[in-house]
């Protein structure tokens, strides 16, 4: 977490330092913020305003239902509020790792329904404006593909932003 | 038009509060009164007292329209009381209706959006005709206010009139500004007049007449009151809030003239003003004996407070609460018990000799123990609320179709979590109105003819079992006719299957398909094809179930179910592989370690064990739930009997933890599509370590 935040400050400074001209040209343009993280190699995003909290890895209750896909984990306590957790990993068909001290819990929430996401490890917010945004003329319908909602490209990389709304209501896009 | 005044907004909470209950009480004696068939004195105080409340927190919202209401009310009980009326019979109907207008206009206030006041003058026109009457078919006289009550016949138009032997005067300055002093000076003199007998008050008809405001603003309010009740006095304007200053004006005694001529009102203000100390209190030559005196005449008041019942009681040892905020504290509470075990089970501490540490960490643990206990039962409000509702209905129902009930009520005192309560008036009334209407027989011989005494009663009961609330609302009426219920089924296309595959009580339970009534006339009260309708969503809502039980002849039961949803439940914490469940300890029968040579295998695999001559089937709970597990030998284990209705099951766990005490929190709305009710799994529930159990249920797993 800690790291995280250091990278958005180092981040902030620079922007500071290239004029006061630059900073309005971006935040005029910024349409939104995106907090970056990781997949494996693969850096994704999910817009700010779905994001409630980031938390650690905490304790994991599963809960024993045979129709309960795979990448469902189980629930976990949120200041006394229990909420589904899902691994990010293995609903995008990739295996399964040990969650590190790196891997974070991003709490979103989407129509009052609110889902944990387990990712490898969380980068940091970016500024988003509408340059940046990628033309995707045609996602081609592979695994990964069916959650995202653009694409962004960006001086530090590729940047797939996620669609919540399918990431927690769609179960049956996920390979498992 | 808004709500209200400008800067009353805050009030209008605590407004409506104060009036739903004052309401539901006067509604409960009322109720109390009329089976009774006569009034106490008491009993009419009380009343009295709640209708004044109610009139001048309506004034003072500016609610004017139910001001008149209650005013009108408050008239007719004025005339109980002072003509000593025996019989009142007819009161009743006319007062519980001004309760129910009431009560509607309140729930139009509570309600979203604009607020037009309803005209109340039908009711108002019935309630003088009412008063009319009881006064000996006199016209009801306009000055049938409380005022004379105390007063023998006192007009006073100037203040000169206020001050007399044996009586005291205090004048009351309000703080600038503060406008609507005329409510104000009103809602201080009814505190004034709970504890003493008032004389007199300039200006006067300060309820009624809002141009008084401005005179007590520039002159001050002045009540005139018993002398010997002073101190009481003193202490409530002490209390009051807005008051700037106030002084007492004494009778000098006998043989001295009035302290202030025959002057104008301005003048004997000015008088008065060069005594005037800032909220302070200027006392002048103390009668002898008089603190003796103001001693005993202060608790005499507190007595007679205490002798209007339940309310001033009430008052004192209950607050009303935001549910919103009791969320919250059991949000935070939550949290602090997780905080706790981090701290005291932190891993720096490991190996220290820590003694005290652990000692107090015990404490700390007992304390918040208790705390979370204490914060989950704040929630939980008896069924008595909505239960004592229904006497009402039953009441007015029973003169309204002319059949004679009993209503029977068992286990009010059943605790259900607040949202709950909140959610099950709307289905007990329709299905008490249901039991009233159609159930009871409209012709008493039937109910002779049957065997059945002419005396029909209606059960209203809840009990606590098996991690349930279950609701029961019996009636011996004449019960459901599957066939009728059949017949009416088909002609509206509402079956499934044919028409023979239907059992008795498949077919009863069709009354509660939506747009279904067997009654072939709409009445007043139900036949709308919404009710029962209304009933089985309402109750599903909170996650419950309504079944129908009738036999044909005998009686109906309307058997409702609320699951374990939000309700507290006892349960038995077990362990299995590293998961917690939680079992409901009304389930369990027996818990009991068993060696594997006791153990009886069968066939197929399957395992059973004899416990004092009967055989029951062992159930792995870890094969169950598919949780691998370490303790699989029956020796390394622990087994439970658990029983539900129609079976018995023996449970395999890795380990009792205990027990304790759960509020059952629903899974998330993400896994509705899953059917994890039907994996055995009811709920879950919070533990006091921050970790989740998942709670277990039984009849499910057992079935499943």
């Amino acid at each position: 977490m800690t790291e995280a935040k250091n990278v958005a400050l180092s981040k902030n400074e620079k922007v500071a330092s290239s004029g006061k001209a630059a900073v309005r040209a971006e935040k005029e343009n910024e349409i939104t913020k995106v907090l970056t993280f990781l997949i494996g190699e693969q850096v994704y995003g999910i817009e700010i305003p779905y994001i409630i909290e980031i938390i650690g890895v905490p304790r994991i209750t599963h809960v024993p239902c045979y129709e309960i896909p795979s990448f469902i984990k189980g629930i976990i306590n949120v200041r006394s509020k229990v909420v589904p957790v899902v691994n990010v990993r293995s609903c995008f068909g990739k295996e399964e790792i040990e969650y590190d001290e790196r891997a974070c819990t991003v709490i979103v929430a989407h129509e009052g329904v609110s889902v944990g996401l387990i990712v490898d490890e969380v980068l940091d917010v970016s500024s988003v404006s509408e340059k940046h945004i990628a033309r995707t003329p045609e996602l081609n319908r592979v695994n990964n593909n069916k959650f995202i909602d653009y694409i962004l490209e960006m001086n530090d990389g590729v940047k797939l932003v996620l669609d919540v709304q399918k990431l927690i209501f769609d179960h049956d896009l996920a390979s498992f | 038009m808004p709500k209200v005044e400008f800067g009353m907004e805050a009030m209008l909470d605590a407004y409506l509060f104060e009036s739903s209950t004052l309401l539901e009480q006067l509604d409960e004696i009322l109720l109390r009164t009329e089976q009774a068939g006569t009034f106490t004195e008491e009993d009419i105080n009380e009343i009295f007292r709640i209708m004044h409340t109610v009139k001048g927190s309506s004034a003072m919202m500016g609610f004017e329209s139910l001001q008149q209401l209650s005013h009108k009310g408050e008239d007719m009980f004025f005339l109980i009381r002072e003509n000593k009326i025996e019989d009142t019979s007819f009161v009743y109907d006319l007062v519980f209706r001004m309760s129910d207008l009431f009560k509607a206009e309140i729930e139009l206030l509570q309600a979203d959006g604009e607020y037009e006041p309803t005209d109340f003058s039908d009711i108002i026109k019935e309630l003088e005709r009412g008063a009319a009457m009881l006064s000996g078919a006199v016209p009801m006289p306009e000055t049938a206010t409380e005022s004379s009550a105390a007063a023998p016949a006192v007009t006073a138009s100037s203040v000169e009139d206020i001050y007399m032997p044996g009586c005291i005067a205090v004048r009351i300055i309000f703080e600038h500004g503060i406008e609507m002093e005329n409510l104000r000076a009103f809602l201080l003199l009814n505190k004034i007049r709970e504890e003493t007998e008032v004389i007199e008050y300039y200006p006067e008809n300060v309820d009624t007449d809002s141009s008084t405001a401005a005179h007590i603003a520039e002159n001050g309010f002045t009540v005139t009151f018993k002398a010997e009740d002073k101190e009481a006095v003193q202490k409530i304007l002490e209390a009051a809030l807005n008051i700037e200053s106030f002084e007492f004006v004494e009778d000098a005694g006998a043989g001295t003239e009035s302290p202030i001529e025959s002057e104008s009102v301005d003048d004997a203000s000015g008088t008065l003003a060069e005594a005037k100390v800032e909220k302070a209190v200027s006392i002048e030559a103390p009668k002898k004996a008089e603190p003796a005196k103001a001693a005993p005449s202060a608790s005499a008041g507190n007595n007679s407070g205490a002798s209007a019942p339940s309310h001033l009681g009430g008052k004192q040892s209950i607050i009303s609460v935001n549910l919103a905020k009791l969320d919250q504290l059991h949000d935070i509470v939550g949290e602090i018990i997780t905080t706790e075990s981090m701290v005291i089970s932190n891993p720096e501490l490991d190996g220290l000799q820590l003694e005290s540490f652990h000692k107090a960490a015990r404490e700390l643990r007992k304390l918040t123990d208790e705390l979370q206990d204490t914060v989950m039962s704040i929630r939980m409000v008896p069924l008595s609320g909505p239960f004592s509702k229904m006497n009402r209905i039953v009441r007015d129902m029973k003169k309204a179709l002319n059949k004679d009930v009993d209503l029977i009520i068992e286990g009010q005192e059943t605790e259900v979590d607040k949202s709950i309560v909140d959610n099950l008036n709307d289905p007990l009334m329709h299905l008490v109105r249901n039991c009233m209407d159609h159930g009871i027989e409209t012709n008493v011989d039937d109910r002779i003819k049957n065997g059945k005494p002419a005396k029909a009663f209606i059960k209203l009961s809840a009990v606590n079992a098996s991690g349930e609330v279950i609701i029961t609302i019996t009636d011996d009426g004449k019960g459901i006719d599957p066939e009728k219920v059949l017949d009416k089924a088909e002609r509206l296309g509402l079956l499934m299957k044919p028409r023979g595959d239907y059992s008795e009580r498949e077919a009863q339970n069709l009354i509660t398909m939506p747009g279904f009534s067997t009654n072939e006339q709409v009445t007043e009260y139900s036949g709308r094809g919404v009710g029962m309708d209304v009933v089985k969503q309402n109750i599903e809502k909170c996650g419950g179930t309504v079944v129908v039980e009738s036999k044909l002849g005998q009686g109906t039961s309307f058997v409702i179910k609320i699951p374990l949803t939000l309700a507290i439940i006892e349960g038995m914490e077990i362990e299995v592989g590293g998961t917690i469940f939680s079992i409901p300890i009304s389930m369990i029968k027996q818990s009991f370690k068993v060696t594997s040579d006791q153990i009886i295998r069968d066939t197929q695999r399957g395992e059973m064990i004899m416990i004092r001559g009967a055989c029951y089937p062992i159930m792995r709970l870890h094969e169950r739930f598919g949780i691998p597990s370490d303790v699989t030998e029956f020796e390394d284990g622990i087994l439970l009997l658990v029983e539900t209705e129609n079976k018995s099951v023996c449970l395999f766990s890795d380990r009792l933890i205990g027990e304790q005490q759960v509020v059952v929190k629903p899974f998330p709305p993400y896994f509705s599509r899953y059917n994890i009710k039907g994996a055995g799994l009811s709920g879950c529930t919070i533990m006091g370590d921050g970790s989740i159990a998942l709670i277990i249920d039984v009849a499910n797993l057992i079935e499943g």
